[in-house]
């Protein structure tokens, strides 16, 4: 055996468990959706290969359109605002002279750290009609209090303001990202007369564009399969309300609820092919947009 | 090997060559003096870890009964429901020397026990829900009990007649009930007396549960709700059922044909939305957000918020538990004027249910066990600790004499009715609940008028049943059975 051969054969040895736990795990689940996807598979019973009638069904079928709207929507809303709070909160804690910058980090990376579940109870408790603190603080100010979770008008803003509590992660790499630009830039902008707010818009934004790119789409990425937090806050054993509904969970009502595993491979791969296809737009876009450094 | 090469270290630190580390390498070693770990020595301690937890790891109980077939029970109740069915299987256990029962609680019992089926490799015996038979019997995912039940000298005349629809699913013997599970109204004796109702004579018409409503509402001075008579939506379980209480029904079995928008329901419905329209949708909204969830003491009829439910005999736990002193009554729940017969109570059947998956190893055992928890001092010692009637057609004096439930009797007499309904019985039927619970959502919100939001109810749930029957057709099973929802008048 040739030392080349010993010594690749030596590191797929070593790479092994990663390359047999993805294809168990990955690739062979993947494909094996596909197929599914193409069959009526009630799991108590074996496939029966229909073709694309699954997905033809789902065109058809109104809840489908009813989740792909709430989640369209919630994407159309929350996507925008996360990433305007979280560029506004990075802006602020890296300001130079910030006392106390390490804590602030803390304190809004920190809500990224509390389990899906529980921040999602505790945003039911706090947007409780009746003794909800949101609508006791709303009260307190002579504002009106609306029924967050129990309005359909009003569970669209509740859900987009959970979302926002997230958003911690995000303004770690936004901070991290401008303190990356070189200060020769600031000193160079300075010298021309630019003042904090157009050496922000200049500068700044320029220079962290290829981190806003990739938040934005690993956002989109998470917001189009938000799944939890709605659960939480719209189904109870009462049943599913309308205006709660999103896409991953009429997904996973298809593949354990409904017994329609072969539906839900079919919505797994629509939503797989939704976000490739944004992301290729969102590169495509991001071409006149985003400046990458040379080197 | 050039010194550098991206391998070196790896070589270095874990390998079977031996040598010096190389120093200067871009990853060169650590400067620390453990002591280099060869490929030998970590394959090693590999398989000594692994031959480590086969030896002492974790391991089942199945050969801790030598002699005994090993039963697994799987078993959604918890807590004080679960702890007396604990004591049925133990007193089993310990009745003979063959079969040795684990009882087993399961949470979310629906998706384990499909997961679990699916893979071949179910369970022995299987506590479900009523509406779970239809879809696993026309699955094959469960055993007939025809031929098994017999030979324990079972025999479905020995059930309540109610109780016989949960049992039985396109003529054949599917599951048994231990015990019984049917709707009833509880009401607040002391709320009825403080708003001059007699509280001996409860309502018995839907016309007059909505004047002993309009009775029970109480305000604030600012306008705002502090209890109500009655809610369709506390606790809301049962959303869809309130057609069958107005002379109609949900579902055709005969034809396989949905009937969301036949008149009873639409009336059903039509008044259910006056009720929270009376009420202020808004403010109902926001009264109910305030109550706490079943299993709590601050669920509604408990702290007085609610003096009506439409609820199970499980209820009367929870009152013994957290509100022993609450004077309370029961009574069927009401039915649209005209319809009242006191001898055939109008009631939802929804129970627990036991079945044998199909490809469960021992199924004679199974049935020697689900026998045993049939014979009617098991079932009365059971549905006593439960707080629920009996799914037996008779019962002892003694059962009923020392139930800790006031409505027994109510829930038994509902359980013999021959106008007691369930679920609808079609493998669908959890798709068509949640769509139809959307819609009574969107009802009760008034968002839209009841008629309008059950054409629509029945435009998509005509849809699911027609699907599902074009793919049984496809399959080459049930395709008979299915035939009419294909052409059928919804089609």
């Amino acid at each position: 055996m040739s030392p080349t051969v010993r010594r690749n054969l030596t590191g797929l040895l070593w790479v092994s468990p990663w390359i047999v736990g993805a294809s168990a795990f990955l690739i062979l689940p993947m494909l094996m959706s596909g197929w599914y996807s193409l069959t009526d598979y009630p799991l108590l019973k074996p496939p029966v290969f229909i073709g694309l009638d699954n997905y033809a069904e789902l065109l058809r079928d109104e809840r489908f359109w009813l989740t792909v709207k709430n989640t369209a929507v919630f994407a159309l809303i929350s996507i925008p605002l996360a990433t305007l709070l979280s560029l506004a909160l990075a802006a602020l804690l890296a300001s130079p002279g910030l006392r106390g910058r390490t804590w602030y980090q803390a304190a809004v990376f920190i809500p990224t750290l509390v389990p899906l579940i529980a921040a999602a109870m505790i945003w039911f408790w706090l947007f409780n009609g009746d003794y909800g603190l949101i609508n006791r603080l709303l009260g307190a100010v002579g504002l009106p209090a609306p029924n967050w979770l129990g309005d359909p008008d009003w569970a669209m803003p509740a859900l987009v303001l959970t979302s926002l509590w997230g958003v911690g992660q995000g303004v770690v790499i936004y901070v991290a990202a401008i303190a990356g630009v070189p200060a020769s830039l600031y000193e160079a902008a300075r010298i021309d007369g630019l003042g904090p707010v157009r050496r922000w818009l200049r500068v700044t934004l320029p220079m962290i564009s290829p981190v806003i790119l990739f938040n934005v789409i690993t956002l989109t990425i998470a917001t189009l399969q938000v799944f939890a937090v709605p659960y939480v806050l719209f189904r109870n054993e009462r049943g599913q309300r309308a205006e709660g509904y999103f896409y991953s969970m009429y997904l996973f009502d298809n593949a354990f609820v409904y017994q329609k595993m072969g539906v839900a491979c079919a919505m797994a791969w629509m939503q797989l092919l939704v976000v490739l296809v944004l992301t290729g737009v969102m590169f495509v876009a991001s071409r006149r947009l985003v400046y990458y450094r040379a080197g | 090997m050039p010194a550098g090469d991206s391998t070196t270290p790896m070589r270095l630190h874990v390998s079977g060559a031996s040598g010096p580390p190389v120093a200067g390498s871009v990853h060169g070693p650590p400067s620390h003096d453990w002591p280099a770990l060869t490929r030998r020595a970590a394959l090693g301690l590999f398989a000594a870890g692994g031959l480590g937890f086969a030896l002492v790891g974790p391991r089942g109980d199945r050969g801790a009964h030598p002699g005994r077939l090993v039963l697994d029970y799987w078993e959604k109740w918890t807590g004080d429901e679960g702890a007396a069915m604990r004591t049925v299987v133990d007193e089993f256990n310990a009745s003979q020397s063959k079969i040795h029962v684990r009882y087993l609680i399961t949470g979310t019992i629906q998706e384990k026990a499909l997961i679990a089926i699916s893979g071949g490799n179910p369970p022995d015996v299987i506590g479900m829900y009523a509406y779970t038979v239809p879809p696993y019997a026309e699955a094959g995912a469960v055993l007939p009990l025809d031929d098994l039940a017999p030979a324990h000298a079972l025999s479905l005349d020995d059930y309540a007649a109610g109780m016989r629809q949960v049992m039985t699913h396109r003529g054949r013997w599917w599951a048994t009930i231990n015990t019984g599970g049917t709707m009833a109204l509880y009401y607040n004796k002391r709320l009825f007396r403080e708003a001059g109702l007699d509280p001996e004579r409860p309502p018995r018409t839907i016309e007059e549960m909505s004047a002993a409503h309009e009775r029970l509402v109480r305000k604030d001075g600012a306008g705002k709700l502090q209890r109500v008579g009655f809610l369709h939506k506390e606790p809301g379980w049962w959303s869809w059922f309130w057609g069958y209480h107005f002379g109609g029904a949900l579902y055709d079995p005969a034809q396989d044909q949905y009937l969301a928008d036949r008149p009873p329901t639409v009336r059903a419905y039509e008044w259910m939305q006056a009720h929270a329209r009376g009420l202020g949708h808004v403010e109902v909204e926001r009264f109910q957000s305030g109550f706490g969830p079943y299993g709590t003491d601050a669920q509604a009829f408990l702290t007085g918020k609610v003096a009506m439910v439409n609820q199970g005999p499980w209820l009367a736990n929870q009152l013994v538990a957290y509100a022993p002193d609450l004077d309370y009554g029961v009574c069927p729940v009401p039915v649209a004027s005209g319809l009242e017969d006191e001898r055939a109570p109008v009631g939802l059947i929804d129970t627990d249910v036991l079945m044998i998956p199909s490809s469960a190893k021992h199924p004679e055992a199974s049935m020697e066990f689900i026998a045993y928890t049939q014979r009617p001092q098991v079932v009365e010692f059971l549905a006593t600790r439960h707080c629920k009637g009996s799914p037996m057609a008779r019962v002892s004096d003694e059962f009923l004499a020392k139930h800790p439930n006031r409505g027994v009797r109510v829930h038994n007499a509902i359980a013999a009715s021959p106008r007691a309904f369930v679920a609808p019985t079609t493998p669908v039927w959890v798709e068509l609940k949640n769509v139809f619970d959307m819609a009574v959502d969107e009802m009760w919100k008034g968002v839209a008028p009841a008629a309008t939001k059950l054409t629509a109810v029945q435009r998509q749930s005509t849809t699911i049943l027609q699907n599902y029957a074009r793919l049984q057709v496809r399959r080459g099973d049930g395709g008979a059975a299915h035939g009419a929802a294909v052409g059928g008048p919804g089609a």
